[in-house]
């Protein structure tokens, strides 16, 4: 399954991304599934689906969560976006896709990875008892830029 | 990986086989990955460990330090962490100098100054002031470096004569020129 990654002679960054990958697909985190023909295409973007955890009120649901690498990956974060016709109804996701998660801009780690931030998303929904959008909702998915890290956050709420 | 090495085995045989493959590589890959660098996960190379505990490649954690000089944190528990407080690693292989004086040290980042967003405010005490300075007191300028002209005392670096004549002579024209221009501003 490594055979069609290691053809690319590569960056420290896209090193990381394939061992990741490797890992990623051999045992993903519960509730995430990957396409693992579609993952060797692009290095730099990566479309994986989530499903709604079990006895949470997202159960049943399926949403598509893409990730987009720049040159710096790990030291710079990772752009992470909900796509697709699926967007989760929760209090930090904009209906855009954007998702309000500080590992994602502020405190994001080298030592983080997909994986991580797929179990941090996966817990953001678990852990939300009542689908709503967030209070400025309308107005951030007018006036936002298309790339969510360029959104300067404001994490107020640590409680969903 | 374990589908690599098997590829003409049935769907169900090689379901088995990767079971067996997956767990000897695991057991194996436990070792190593004990070993591997938080940043690049690759097999640590001129190893640090932080006081917390967790090991790098010096170039990773030296590259994240320079990411957030400002914040700089253990990427794996965010304790504080620097470059004097990172241990090196010599195992019984390998190199014994210190990796942290092995890394070029790279040229600083550049950083300018946040551009000011009350630009106007900038503009109205620096350029407004020279200029409104410069229109008021040219004339009087003139005057004073003028008179202040004749004296050998005080000019006593005007040693050589042929310097002293060009000096009186050019003290001359710009009371001329200053007379001329008070005399037209009076005019006016």
């Amino acid at each position: 399954m490594s055979s069609h990654h290691s053809r690319f002679t590569c960056s420290p960054a896209q090193k990381r991304l394939q061992k990741e990958l490797v890992s990623l697909i051999k045992e993903p985190p519960p509730g995430v599934i990957i396409d693992g023909e579609s993952v060797g295409q692009s290095l730099d973007l990566l479309v994986l689906s989530i499903n709604g955890a079990q006895g949470t009120i997202y159960e049943g649901e399926q949403f598509q969560l893409q990730f987009r690498f720049g040159p710096k990956y790990p030291f710079d974060s990772p752009e992470v976006v909900f796509v697709g016709s699926e967007i989760p109804v929760h209090p930090h996701v904009y209906s855009n896709g954007h998702i309000c998660l500080s590992i994602l801009t502020d405190d994001w780690s080298p030592a983080l990875s997909i994986f991580s931030v797929c179990v941090s998303i996966i817990s953001m929904l678990s852990s939300c008892k009542e689908k709503k959008r967030p209070p400025d909702d309308s107005m951030y998915v007018k006036t936002c830029s298309k790339n969510p890290k360029k959104t300067k956050w404001w994490y107020h709420d640590e409680e969903v | 990986m374990a589908v690599d090495e098997e590829p003409d085995t049935t769907a169900k045989n090689s379901a088995g086989g990767e079971n067996t493959e997956n767990k000897r590589n695991e057991s194996r890959g436990e070792e190593e990955r004990a070993f591997e660098c938080n940043i690049c996960l690759d097999t640590a190379k001129d190893a640090v460990i932080s006081m917390c505990g967790h090991l790098f490649c010096w170039p990773c954690l030296h590259q994240w330090l320079e990411t957030r000089p400002n914040r700089q944190s253990c990427p794996v528990c965010k304790a504080a962490i620097s470059r004097d407080k990172v241990i090196p690693l010599y195992g019984r292989g390998g190199s014994k100098e210190d990796p942290r004086e092995k890394l070029p040290p790279r040229p600083q980042g550049q950083r300018t100054e946040p551009e000011n967003t009350g630009a106007f405010s900038n503009f109205g005490f620096d350029g407004g002031f020279q200029m409104s300075f410069g229109i008021g007191a040219f004339p009087f300028g003139l005057f004073a470096s003028t008179f202040n002209f004749g004296d050998p005392v005080i000019r006593a670096h005007g040693t050589n004569p042929a310097n002293l004549e060009d000096e009186r002579f050019l003290s001359q024209l710009f009371l001329w020129v200053a007379i001329l221009f008070i005399f037209w501003l009076l005019v006016a």
